[in-house]
Formats: structure tokens, sequence, C-alpha cells
């Protein structure tokens, strides 16, 4: 190592540190050690390295500036907690509402009686029920279905007095009897079907939100049209399988 | 660390060296302000991922080199000095001639050293970090900083002999 590059080397080299450490600094320090003029650079570079890195070191912070960090930290902390509650607020709607969604409508229908009863009679229309007394004799079917104790005082409509009556049965709803009155439309039916228009009657009193006594009200439940009105202490509701005006018809 | 408490005493302990280094790097207030401003809501977003607490110091200095060179980036590259490769005799610079000059003519010779030998030059003069350290925050290899600071610190060393030499008045800021 020559004395140039020995003070290229020593120009790194800080005094108390560990910058002695390194092989080249460290060789060129031995050979400051016996060589006078880069003993007497190396002094001249050290003085002049403690005055520059006093000088590095006087650079001040303008006032405020610690302030002015913490300041904007506490703003951030407070903008993060602000978005933090707006987060946590809307997760909580978003459950609510996905929970209302999922709770809403079949509370809504167990909610109904009406509803209930309207989806229970059709599907007892539709599922193949058997009638317990078979006859086109409207005496004999009032008389059967007083004395199973089910509404036996209904008033039909004027064209259902003239339609064929095929037969009754009675079941029950919610503790209360049921009155099932089959007709017969005059389509063709399958065989083995031996109606498809259907009078349900019961105390109004045991279907919690009965429609007023006004016109019939007329609603789709599965594949059935079907027509809800009272009268006196009696519901009805009567149904047959094709369009509102099919039904229409039994009611005029 | 991330209650206002420990984030405070972090700022009390580290805000005037990460000033003094970025304001060596861009020699303007605003700018070594927003530096170091800009370091510590760094940390306050990321620090927690730290889980050394010896290295924090490195990491504030590592983070504020890092946005420098992002900001200069965004920047023009302003002109500076190009100095020739460092000459073969290196001047030898009387310290009575260098304690007169003020911190500003200090970085303002610094800012006329070629930029990458910079930020080596600045950590060398204020902190007494190893050359390995040095390394570490500036993400480049032992080597590397050690030609660095050798070659910076040579320029440094000539733009000093050249103005005292010429009896240059301090450049304005």
């Amino acid at each position: 190592m020559n004395l140039v590059d020995a003070k290229t080397h020593l120009l790194r080299y800080r005094p108390g540190t560990t910058d002695a450490a390194d092989p080249l600094v460290n060789e060129a320090l031995a050979l400051a050690k016996i060589s006078p003029e880069l003993a007497c650079w190396l002094e001249a570079q050290s003085a002049g390295l403690t005055v520059l890195r006093g000088r590095f070191r006087q650079i001040a912070p303008p006032a405020g500036l610690k302030e002015q960090i913490l300041s904007e930290f506490a703003a951030s902390q407070r903008a993060m907690a602000r978005r933090r509650l707006l987060g946590v607020t809307l997760a909580v709607i978003c459950v609510l509402v996905a929970t209302l969604a999922n709770l809403w409508p079949p509370r809504r229908a167990t909610e109904n009686p009406l509803v209930l009863y309207q989806n229970r009679m059709v599907r007892i229309a539709m599922g193949g029920y058997a009638m317990d007394l078979l006859t086109n004799d409207p005496g004999s079917i009032r008389a059967y279905l007083a004395q199973h104790q089910a509404p036996a005082d209904f008033t039909l409509p004027v064209p259902l007095q003239h339609t064929a009556l095929m037969g009754c049965a009675v079941r029950d709803w919610r503790g209360a009897r049921v009155s099932l009155i089959c007709f017969r439309t005059g389509k063709p039916l399958p065989p083995g079907v031996a109606s498809d228009l259907w009078l349900f009657v019961v105390d109004r009193a045991s279907v919690g939100n009965a429609p007023n006594p006004n016109a019939p009200q007329f609603a789709r439940v599965s594949r059935l049209i079907t027509a809800t009105w009272t009268e006196g202490n009696n519901l009805y509701l009567l149904g047959v399988q094709g369009p509102e005006s099919d039904l229409r018809q039994y009611l005029l | 660390m991330s209650d206002s408490a420990d984030f405070e005493r972090l700022v009390e302990r580290f805000y005037a060296p990460l000033y003094q280094f970025a304001f060596s790097l861009t020699r303007a207030e605003a700018d070594a302000c927003d530096l170091t401003q800009q370091t510590f809501t760094i940390w306050a977003a990321k620090g927690h991922q730290l889980r050394d607490p010896s290295k924090v110091k490195a990491w504030l200095f590592t983070t504020l080199h890092r946005e420098f060179l992002d900001s200069r980036r965004r920047q023009t590259r302003f002109p500076h000095l190009e100095l020739d490769a460092l000459e073969a005799e290196l001047p030898t610079v009387a310290p009575a001639a260098i304690s007169r000059l003020d911190v500003a003519h200090v970085l303002d010779l610094l800012g006329r050293v070629d930029e990458v030998f910079q930020a080596p030059v600045a950590l060398f003069y204020l902190q007494d970090y190893s050359y390995l350290e040095i390394a570490g925050i500036l993400g480049v290899p032992l080597g590397t900083v050690k030609s660095r600071l050798a070659r910076g610190l040579g320029q440094l060393q000539q733009l000093l002999a050249r103005d005292i030499t010429a009896g240059q008045p301090p450049q304005a800021l």
C-alpha cells in the first residue's frame, strides 16, 4: 500500500469507531505509524473530520417540527379511529340487513294466518285427498258436515249452486273444523280424479286476519287461483286450476 | 409500539437526527421537514411489522432515504458540479480553514458532490454507524459503501480545498 492508497482509505476513518477494524483502514493506520508524512496528513485529516462532523451535527430542526409530527400522528389516529368505527358500523348494518332479509319474509308469512290457511287448504286440494261423502245431494252434504261439527250453514254463490256437486270432506285448521265441498267444472279430468273445484268453509274467527265482508280477494296459491271472502261467520275459499276468469264465473 | 406515548418517545429520540440526515440530503428546510414527517407517518402505519426493537433507528433512516430517492425520482434532477475521478493526490486541507466554514457552506459543498455519494457521506458524518450499518440503511453492498465513501469524501476534500484556496464565499442554499 502506497501513501496515496493509504490516504484514500484513511479518508473514511473516524477515530473512536469501528472503522479501524476494516482491513484496509487498519493497514493504512499501520503505515501512518511508520510514515511521518502520512501521520501528519492523518492528524490534519482527523482534525478536519472533527470539525466537519461538528458542522453536520449543528443542523437543528426548526422549532415546532416535533409538535407538528405529534399533531399529525394524533390527527391520523383520530381519522383511523373514525374509519374503524365507520367500518364496524357498516358491518353491523350489513349483518342486520342480512338478518332481516333472511327472517322478514318467513316471519311475515308465519304472521299472516290467512296466507297460511290458504296455503294449507290448497295443499289439501292438490294433495290427493279422499272425500268423506260422495254425493250430489246438497242436503246430505249439509247434514254430514253438521254431524261432524263442520260449518254447514254456508251460503253458495248462485253460479256455484248450479255447478255439479261431487261430495264433501271435513278437515281441521288449528282446532277448527273446515268443510270441504267438492264440485266439478265439466272439464275432462284424469282417471281417478273426481273434482276440480273446491270450496272451503271455516269459522272466520279461526283465521286471525280474515278479510272484511266485501268483494272476494283473488290470489294465486301454488297451481290454483283462489277467491277468498267472508259472509256471516264464515270464511270462504274457492279454488280452481286455470285463469282468474275461470273462477269469477262461479262468483257472479 | 403503537400507542401515543410510545410514539412520542420515538419522535423525541429520533426526529432531530433524522432531520439532520434529511437536511443533509435536501438542503431545504421544508423538504427536510416533509421527509422527517413522512418517515414517522410510515412508521405509524407499518412500524408494528418490525420485530426487532434494536433496528428501529436503522429502519427509520432507511425509510427516510428511500422516501428521499422516491421524491428525487419524481423531480427533475438538479444540476450539480461534476468532478473528475478521484484525483491521485488528495489535497491537504487545514483544519483551521475548515473551521471557518459554517453549516450552510458545508452542506452546499456536499450538494456539489455526486448525488450517489451524498447519503453515505452524510451518514458518515452525522452518525457513528459502521460501514455495514450504512450499507444496510442504503441497501447496497458493503464494498459499495466503502467505495462510495472514499469517492464522496475525496470529492468533498477537493471541493473544500478549491473553495478555501479561491476564498469563495459560501453559496446561498
